[in-house]
């Protein structure tokens, strides 16, 4: 099969579905929305502001959305979480770490904390300083502020953790309003300055995300080791690549926050390539010690180059949670370079991140492994509150934890917030989302599904937020 | 080409033409990912697990499981991106083609796994991965 993918990028071109299935929204009485690229053109036609189109930096620095703005971007990212997770709402219980449980708490303590933590962080540093954020990452490997934590800060804060508040009806759809143009113009501003293309999403741009500068990457690529596929070397880059992103997961308790990828940049070979960062030992989390034990470090950086024309390659996508998916789906016998680089902590310089040849792999995939079951172990004898409560400080603590550390307010968010408090709210859910399966039917028939995103009123009052419960 | 009685069918994760055959082992817990660990006996089987999450099979696919089944989940949940990465030939959301029951999202499902597991616990099986969409499950006696 001819490789085609690079039609993909043609302006009328619809690109291929990945699965049968198609949105409805809050668009009951028009058509359905089919997912990728011909999904995205038309949930853009469907806007009424101009919030979906390439955005000016001034608009950026606005303070504020508009109603119809902001109903725009909530239309917009309920399709985007429908398209990016629609298809992982059919996994079910994990058997493991109670994931419905702890995303459903994480999202609905995320709307309620979060305006206030991303308010006092612009007030530290303002709208450029926001902005910088996200353009710190374009000449960096191994952050953390990239594709699925900036979109987490708008899709999981904003969209899913109101989803979640107005399905166990303790707050109305026009309620929060000015919190609700925190939340995304903050998403907003970190991500316009990560892209500088105007765009904001990766699934508006035709699932790109080729965030990093020429310079930046010529300073990368002679790194990449040929390798051919079946050879000893490729399989070593393989299961390292496998064994450290599975680490990745688990150490973020069965989460994408671990997992970054950008892409698909185009090398003059014609080949493609992806660069995978893989979060193997956040020192946030009290669990990761034993991968301090195993001396993993924070960040691993894969470098894969594909082969297109050796798969037939006809669409790869690097979603807005960070993922490749290509079709055909298997990409991995057409790898035919890779590279590995180190980043030991969080704000090791990215002068002092160095690169480990695939032949010394060895020892460190050993690491991975010995911690992977040092951990799973740990985990398996933690009791399910634990696993909830720790799941829960994955995303809500997570999502903006790099944002904060870079803007430098992580430690006032701490000790002036109480960042690592659980609001009272959020502990009186915990039993609320235990009952008549409000966890296992909500987080799939209402967040994944994109069916309870309900628009904000036309007139809505923007300060009414809290005032009458009941 | 099929090498035994096609059984059951899934989401196949993603194509190879690698084969897994070996004996199905149901894992239930945590603790019988561990015992299957510590007994050695990891490439002898190919796994059963309910869920489509990562997590719970972590160790196993770290130390070289052959093949996974699941009952739910697809080729977007985490297991099914972890099983292509490590290239472990993976059908998910299983069901017996002898059979009129199907998962549901989000539904009662128990009577559906009970009869699944039921079938396959102890079968020695082929996973036939060819496919890009549909992943076969082959009885081999």
């Amino acid at each position: 099969m001819a490789a085609d993918y690079l039609q993909r990028y043609e302006e009328n071109d619809d690109g291929l579905r990945f699965q049968e299935l198609v949105y409805t929204g809050n668009f009951v009485d028009m058509d359905p929305v089919p997912d990728g690229i011909l999904g995205d053109r038309i949930m853009k036609s469907r806007a009424v502001s101009g919030v979906l189109e390439r955005v000016e930096i001034e608009a950026v620095r606005d303070d504020e959305f508009t109603i119809a703005e902001l109903n725009d971007l909530n239309n917009y990212l309920a399709w985007n979480i429908w398209d990016v997770l629609v298809m992982r709402a059919t996994e079910g219980a994990s058997g493991m770490i109670p994931r419905q449980e702890y995303e459903l708490l994480a999202l609905m303590h995320e709307f309620y904390r979060w305006p206030e933590l991303l308010n006092m962080t612009t007030a530290e540093i303002g709208a450029q300083g926001v902005l910088d954020l996200g353009a710190s990452s374009r000449s960096e490997i191994g952050t953390k502020i990239n594709a699925v934590h900036d979109w987490a800060i708008g899709a999981a804060g904003f969209g899913m953790g109101r989803c979640a508040l107005l399905a166990l009806e303790v707050i109305g759809p026009d309620d929060y309003i000015e919190e609700s143009s925190s939340i995304l113009k903050f998403m907003q501003r970190v991500l316009w300055g990560k892209r500088q293309d105007g765009w904001i999403l990766n699934s508006q741009d035709r699932y790109r995300c080729q965030i990093h500068t020429p310079e930046f990457l010529d300073s990368l690529t002679p790194a990449i080791e040929p390798i051919e596929s079946g050879s000893p070397p490729h399989d070593a880059l393989i299961q390292f690549n496998a064994a450290a992103e599975l680490l990745s997961f688990l150490d973020h308790f069965d989460c994408r926050l671990g997992l970054g990828d950008t892409g698909p940049y185009q090398l003059p070979n014609g080949n493609v390539l992806i660069i995978r960062d893989l979060f193997c030992n956040e020192d946030a989390y009290h669990w990761s010690d034993v991968c301090d034990h195993e001396g993993v470090p924070y960040c691993y950086t894969v470098m894969l180059e594909i082969d297109p024309q050796g798969m037939g390659l006809q669409e790869i996508r690097v979603n807005d949670i960070s993922t490749t998916f290509t079709r055909p789906k298997n990409y991995i016998p057409n790898v035919v370079g890779g590279a590995i680089f180190v980043r030991e902590k969080w704000d090791t310089p990215i002068e002092d991140v160095y690169p480990v040849p695939v032949a010394e792999l060895g020892p460190r995939l050993t690491g991975i492994q010995n911690a992977t079951f040092k951990l799973y172990t740990k985990l398996s004898r933690m009791s399910r509150r634990q696993l909830i409560m720790n799941g829960m400080y994955v995303y809500y603590v997570g999502m903006i934890l790099p944002h904060l550390r870079r803007a430098g307010t992580y430690e006032k968010a701490c000790v002036d917030y109480d960042f690592w408090e659980i609001d009272q709210r959020i502990s009186n859910h915990y039993y609320e989302i235990g009952k008549r399966d409000f966890a296992k039917v909500t987080v799939p028939n209402k967040i994944f599904s994109g069916a309870g995103y309900l628009p904000f009123s036309e007139n809505a009052d923007r300060g009414r937020s809290k005032y009458f419960w009941g | 080409m099929s090498d035994g009685k096609i059984i059951g069918e899934g989401y196949n994760c993603f194509e190879t033409d690698k084969r897994a055959q070996g004996t199905v082992l149901y894992l239930p817990d945590p603790n019988a990912v561990i015992s299957l660990i510590q007994s050695g006996k990891l490439k002898e089987h190919v796994l059963l697990a309910q869920g489509g999450t990562t997590t719970f099979l972590a160790p196993a696919l770290s130390m070289g499981a052959i093949g996974v089944i699941t009952l739910s989940g697809a080729p977007e949940s985490h297991l099914g991106i972890l099983s292509r990465e490590f290239q472990i030939p993976c059908i998910m959301t299983a069901y017996l083609l002898s059979s009129e029951a199907r998962y549901v999202t989000g539904g009662e499902n128990d009577a559906h796994f009970d009869e699944v597991i039921g079938a396959l616990n102890g079968k020695n099986v082929s996973l036939n991965c060819t496919d890009g969409e549909t992943g076969l499950i082959e009885l081999l006696d």
